[in-house]
C-alpha cells in the first residue's frame, strides 16, 4: 500500500520535471533561432554585444595566440634553415634582377619628379597607418576574418584598408576600443572593385571563402594574361586607389586572383587611416575629419605613434601606390603612406 | 571530478579555436565541430554534469569567436548535447566503436544541416568542401578526443580501454 501510494505520489512530479526540461530544450532551441534570425537582419543590440565581448576577450585571446604565433615563426625559420642554400641561389638571381629595376626606377622617379614640376603638380597627401597583429584568427566556415589588437582607441573605425608587407588583406567590420575585425579579401562578402592589368581594366574581386577570389563583371572581350597585377580602384569611395591585391590566375573565362598576401598565416598587418565622406557618413565615432581625405582621425592622432620610415613598396604597375606594409616583428607602429587619389 | 571541469575543458577549446594557427581555409569547420564533438562527448557521460543553457551559452562562445551568425553553433551544441544525453538514458554506451558510428552519423547529420542553414542564411549555395572536410576530419579525430575527455575525467587512461565509461567511484 505504502509503495504504490509512494509511486502514486510521485509520478505526477517526475512527469512535471520531465515536462519542465522538455520545455527548457524548446526554449533553447527557439532562442537560437532567434538569434540567427536577428543576426541575419543585422540587430544593433547583437552586434554591440558581440563587440564588447570580443573586445573584453582580447587580453586573454592576445596571450593564447602567443605561443601559436612563436611555433609558427620557429616552424617557418626551421624551414628557411632547410633550404637555405637554395634561397641564396635564388635571392642572388633576383637581386641581379633587382639593379636593373632600382636603375629603371631612379630613371623613372627623375622623369616623373621633371614632370610634375612642369604640370605643377600638387603632392599626393600623405595616409597615416598604424601597425598591430592579429591576435585571433576568426575563420569559420562562413567567414574568413581576423581580430587585430587595433581598435578605436587607436583611431580605428569600421571601413579601413588592411594591408600586410605584401599587399591588401581586407578592411575592417567591426571596431571595438582596443581591438578591430577585419573582413579579409576571400570572404563570401568581401567585394573588392580592382584595375587588372597593364591597361587597368575595371572587375570586381570577389571572394568565395575559397584561397583565390573571383574576378566578376570584366568587360566582354578583354585580354587577361596570367600574372598581371591586380590592384584597388578605388571606386567604392571606401579603399586607397592603387593597393597590390595579387596577380591573375586562371583561364579565360574563369579567371581568379591569388593575393598576394598570405591570408592564412596573418601576423603583423597596418591599418591604412583612409578617411573619405562615404566611409565617415557610415562610422563617424572616430571624430571629426579635417579635409575630404584627412589623415589620421584627430581624435586619435594624440595616441599614435610616432610615424616611422615607410616601408616602401614599388608597385609594379605604375607605380599606383607607395604604401607601407607591415612586415613581420614590425608590429605596434605607426606611419606615412601614400597611395594615388 | 569538478562539476565545472566539462564546462571549463569545453571552454579552453573554443578559446583556441580562435588562436591563429595558420590553417588551410578548407580546415575552417574542423575547430568548431571539435568543440561541438566535445559537448557531445560529455554528455554521454554518466556523471558528468554539463547541462543544456551551459552548451547553448559555449556554443554561442564559439559563434562569437567564428565571428559567424550568432546561434549556428549554439544551434549545433544544443543538437549533440541532446542526442549525447539521449544516448546516455538509453544505450550506456561503452564501446568506443559503436560511439564512433554515431558521431560519424550525428557529424554527417550536422554538417548537412549546417550547410543547408549557411546558404539559407547567406541567401546563397555556399561551398560545401569545407563543412565536408571538417566533417570527415572531426570523425577521424573522434577516438583521440574521446580519449581526451576520459583520461580528464578519470585523471589517468584507464587500464581497460574497452570500458570508457566506468564510474569513477
Amino acid at each position: 500500500m505504502r509503495g504504490g501510494a509512494s509511486s502514486i505520489y510521485r509520478s505526477p512530479r517526475r512527469s512535471w520535471r520531465r515536462a519542465r526540461g522538455e520545455l527548457l530544450t524548446f526554449t533553447l532551441y527557439f532562442f537560437c533561432a532567434l538569434l540567427l534570425v536577428l543576426s541575419r537582419i543585422g540587430h544593433n543590440g547583437i552586434d554591440g554585444l558581440r563587440e564588447r565581448f570580443v573586445d573584453l576577450s582580447a587580453p586573454l585571446l592576445e596571450a593564447m595566440s602567443i605561443p601559436v604565433i612563436e611555433g609558427r615563426h620557429l616552424i617557418k625559420r626551421a624551414r628557411t634553415y632547410a633550404d637555405a642554400f637554395a634561397e641564396i641561389d635564388r635571392l642572388r638571381a633576383e637581386n641581379d634582377q633587382l639593379k636593373q629595376w632600382e636603375w629603371n626606377a631612379k630613371l623613372l622617379e627623375r622623369k616623373n619628379a621633371h614632370l610634375r614640376a612642369l604640370l605643377n603638380a600638387v603632392d599626393e597627401p600623405a595616409l597615416n597607418f598604424v601597425t598591430g597583429s592579429v591576435i585571433a584568427d576568426a575563420r569559420g566556415p562562413f567567414l574568413r576574418s581576423a581580430l587585430i589588437n587595433l581598435g578605436r582607441d587607436n583611431g580605428v573605425r569600421v571601413g579601413y584598408a588592411v594591408i600586410d608587407g605584401n599587399g591588401l588583406v581586407g578592411h575592417t567590420i567591426d571596431a571595438g576600443s582596443s581591438v578591430a575585425r577585419v573582413l579579409l579579401l576571400n570572404d563570401l562578402n568581401s567585394h573588392i572593385p580592382v584595375l587588372v592589368g597593364p591597361a587597368g581594366v575595371r572587375a570586381m574581386a570577389s571572394g568565395d571563402n575559397s584561397a583565390e577570389l573571383r574576378l566578376d563583371f570584366l568587360p566582354d572581350g578583354t585580354s587577361l594574361y596570367e600574372g598581371d597585377e591586380v590592384y584597388t580602384s578605388g571606386s567604392d569611395g571606401v579603399l586607397p586607389r592603387g593597393l597590390r591585391v595579387g596577380t591573375v590566375t586562371g583561364t579565360p573565362g574563369a579567371f581568379r586572383v591569388r593575393p598576394y598576401a598570405d591570408l592564412r598565416a596573418l601576423d603583423a598587418v597596418s591599418v591604412l587611416f583612409f578617411d573619405t565622406p562615404e566611409l565617415v557618413n557610415s562610422d563617424p565615432v572616430a571624430g571629426p575629419i579635417d579635409g575630404p581625405l584627412s589623415a589620421a582621425p584627430t581624435s586619435a592622432a594624440s595616441t599614435l605613434p610616432q610615424p616611422v620610415q615607410p616601408v616602401s613598396s614599388v608597385n609594379p604597375v605604375g607605380s599606383a601606390v607607395k604604401h607601407a606594409g607591415a612586415e613581420d616583428g614590425s608590429a605596434a607602429g605607426g606611419g606615412e603612406a601614400q597611395a594615388d587619389q | 571530478m569538478s562539476p565545472i571541469l566539462p564546462a571549463l575543458s569545453v571552454l579552453f577549446a573554443v578559446l583556441a579555436t580562435a588562436v591563429p594557427w595558420g590553417l588551410p581555409a578548407d580546415a575552417t569547420f574542423m575547430l568548431p565541430l571539435v568543440v561541438v564533438m566535445m559537448v557531445f562527448c560529455w554528455r554521454l557521460m554518466p556523471d558528468v554534469v554539463l547541462p543544456l543553457t551551459a552548451c547553448l551559452l559555449l556554443g554561442l562562445l564559439t559563434d562569437v569567436m567564428s565571428g559567424g551568425p550568432l546561434g549556428f553553433f549554439a544551434l549545433m551544441a544544443l543538437i549533440a548535447a541532446s542526442v549525447g544525453g539521449l544516448l546516455r538514458v538509453a544505450v550506456e554506451p561503452r564501446d568506443l566503436r559503436f560511439l564512433w558510428l554515431i558521431w560519424s552519423a550525428l557529424a554527417l547529420a550536422l554538417g548537412v544541416l549546417g550547410w543547408l542553414l549557411g546558404s539559407l542564411y547567406f541567401l546563397r549555395w555556399i561551398d560545401w568542401w569545407p563543412i565536408l572536410f571538417g566533417t570527415l576530419a572531426s570523425i577521424a579525430l573522434f577516438p583521440v578526443v574521446l580519449r581526451g575527455l576520459v583520461w580528464i575525467r578519470r585523471g589517468r587512461f584507464g587500464p581497460d580501454r574497452s570500458n570508457l565509461f566506468r564510474s569513477s567511484s
